[in-house]
């Protein structure tokens, strides 16, 4: 790694937005690859922030400010980044479910993944049953990923998945879900496609399934 | 009865209120409201004070908690049995009954809850802050821990963002207890309900799961755990279910058995 996109690379690890977007205006005034900047400042960046993540180094605010400067570089680059040299890892339906008002831990799986090259659709909160069932059919293919933060929100993820099934979609999406009180057994029992105890680990999941 | 009564502090008036009229001799243990942030710590700590309990006579373990984001979902009840409160969160236990509970969160999803242990009890952590903790006083301690750990900038950004839940809320509720001067408390969820733009709204609160834990009535709403027995979340309206040491997932089972009579 050259020394611009080590810059790149400390400034989100330590969530220094101003300085992110800084050098990464440098590296393309110097003639640096858009798509280098992005793969090796970048997104080799937020990886090593969902490891320090899941290690307990780092925790929600460290990861909040990151995913920030990320997107603060992100939005200089995007201009200038063909569309093939974006390679979207896929796209990702993402909201809290009905009744459910939360939003953090949502909002953070859908930086993460966007940081990891997915393209993310955001519904929200309190997102219908219904909600998720149109946008799902709007973007074919797309992984459908839940948040609850409650325990009487967490059957809304149920009744979605069924929902899903009733609009004949369920067999074309994966369905990932999430949130503090959700467990691997409760996604188990609900046949959900994977669960993720913490947005990283989200990021690896929702790889996994594409 | 020999009882023990290990609960959430943001119900000591009520537990001790009840303890103290109960029939039965009544230990009490209170536990700190900040382990509501950390299910796993909660559950462990529980599960610690549950063990050391069973070996000191009692006739049965009294939990005053809820499920609270599954934090009571899988302790295991010693050589004496656990009883529980079917709720999923100390609102429940504030207003009565599943059924209150529900009519409010259904109807008003977006509602703050005050009550005056709940307000007293807070320990000055920021964790707390994105579920939704206090005054002015603590979110200022908290932008200033960010301040020297993040530099302003980035301060600024992360109480705008853990601070968003505010957005979404629309409701300050105090319940009053009938216990204690509950006024300051009272006060302080009408003045947080100005500033943010929140309706405020008093509603009474009705301590009867409290006392029914306490006098040993637990019909209906409360699960009591067999010895070696574990808690487990139940998906539906019971709020929790029991399961076995040998049995496979009573949840699960009980699906299949509803699932053949449909």
């Amino acid at each position: 790694m050259n020394s611009i996109t080590q810059e790149i690379y400390d400034g989100i690890v330590n969530g220094q937005s101003p300085v992110v977007g800084q050098k990464v205006q440098e590296a393309l005034d110097s003639g640096m690859s858009p798509v280098v900047i992005l793969n090796e400042g970048m997104i080799a960046a937020m990886a090593e922030v969902g490891k320090r993540f899941e290690c307990g180094e780092y925790f929600v605010p460290e990861m909040l400010i990151a995913a920030r400067a990320m997107q603060t570089g992100l939005a200089l680059l995007k201009p200038h980044l063909q569309q093939s040299d974006l390679q979207s890892k896929g796209k990702v339906v993402i909201g809290t479910v009905k009744g459910d008002l939360h939003d953090i831990g949502k909002n953070l799986v859908g930086m993460m993944l966007e940081g990891a090259g997915f393209e993310i659709v955001d519904l929200g909160t309190d997102v219908s049953p219904e909600k998720f069932v149109t946008a799902a059919r709007e973007h074919h293919g797309a992984l459908v990923a839940m948040s609850a933060l409650l325990t009487t929100t967490m059957p809304n993820m149920k009744t979605t998945i069924e929902a899903l099934n009733a609009a004949g979609l369920r067999g074309q999406v994966k369905v990932l879900v999430g949130g503090a009180p959700v467990t691997e057994n409760y996604a188990r029992q609900i046949s959900a496609d994977g669960y993720a105890p913490d947005a990283s680990r989200a990021v690896a999941l929702a790889k996994s399934l594409v | 009865m020999k009882l023990k009564c290990i609960g959430c502090e943001v119900l000591a008036r009520p537990i001790y209120h009840s303890a103290a009229l109960s029939p039965h001799v009544v230990d009490v243990e209170l536990l700190p409201r900040g382990l509501h942030n950390q299910p796993a710590d909660l559950r462990a700590r529980l599960q610690a004070i549950v063990d050391a309990s069973g070996e000191l006579g009692y006739d049965a373990i009294l939990l005053a908690y809820g499920l609270c984001g599954q934090a009571t979902s899988g302790l295991i009840a010693p050589t004496v049995p656990v009883v529980i409160p079917r709720a999923h969160d100390c609102i429940t236990l504030f207003l009565g009954s599943r059924q209150r509970y529900n009519e409010q969160f259904e109807g008003f999803p977006g509602t703050y809850w005050y009550t005056q242990d709940y307000v007293e009890r807070y320990a000055g952590s920021g964790a707390s802050l994105s579920l939704g903790s206090g005054t002015q006083a603590e979110l200022q301690g908290v932008y200033e821990e960010y301040v020297s750990k993040y530099g302003q900038d980035n301060a600024d950004y992360l109480m705008e963002v853990m601070g968003a839940w505010q957005k979404h809320y629309r409701r300050a509720v105090y319940i009053e207890l009938g216990l204690g001067d509950g006024s300051a408390t009272e006060a302080q969820a009408k003045d947080e309900a100005a500033r943010r733009g929140w309706a405020f709204e008093r509603l009474a609160g009705d301590l009867v799961l409290i006392r029914r834990l306490l006098i040993g009535d637990w019909q209906e709403d409360y699960l009591v755990l067999p010895p070696g027995h574990r808690v487990v979340m139940s998906y539906d309206e019971a709020v929790i279910a029991c399961k076995s040491p040998s049995q496979t997932d009573l949840v699960q089972n009980m699906d299949t058995i509803n699932h053949a009579y449909q």
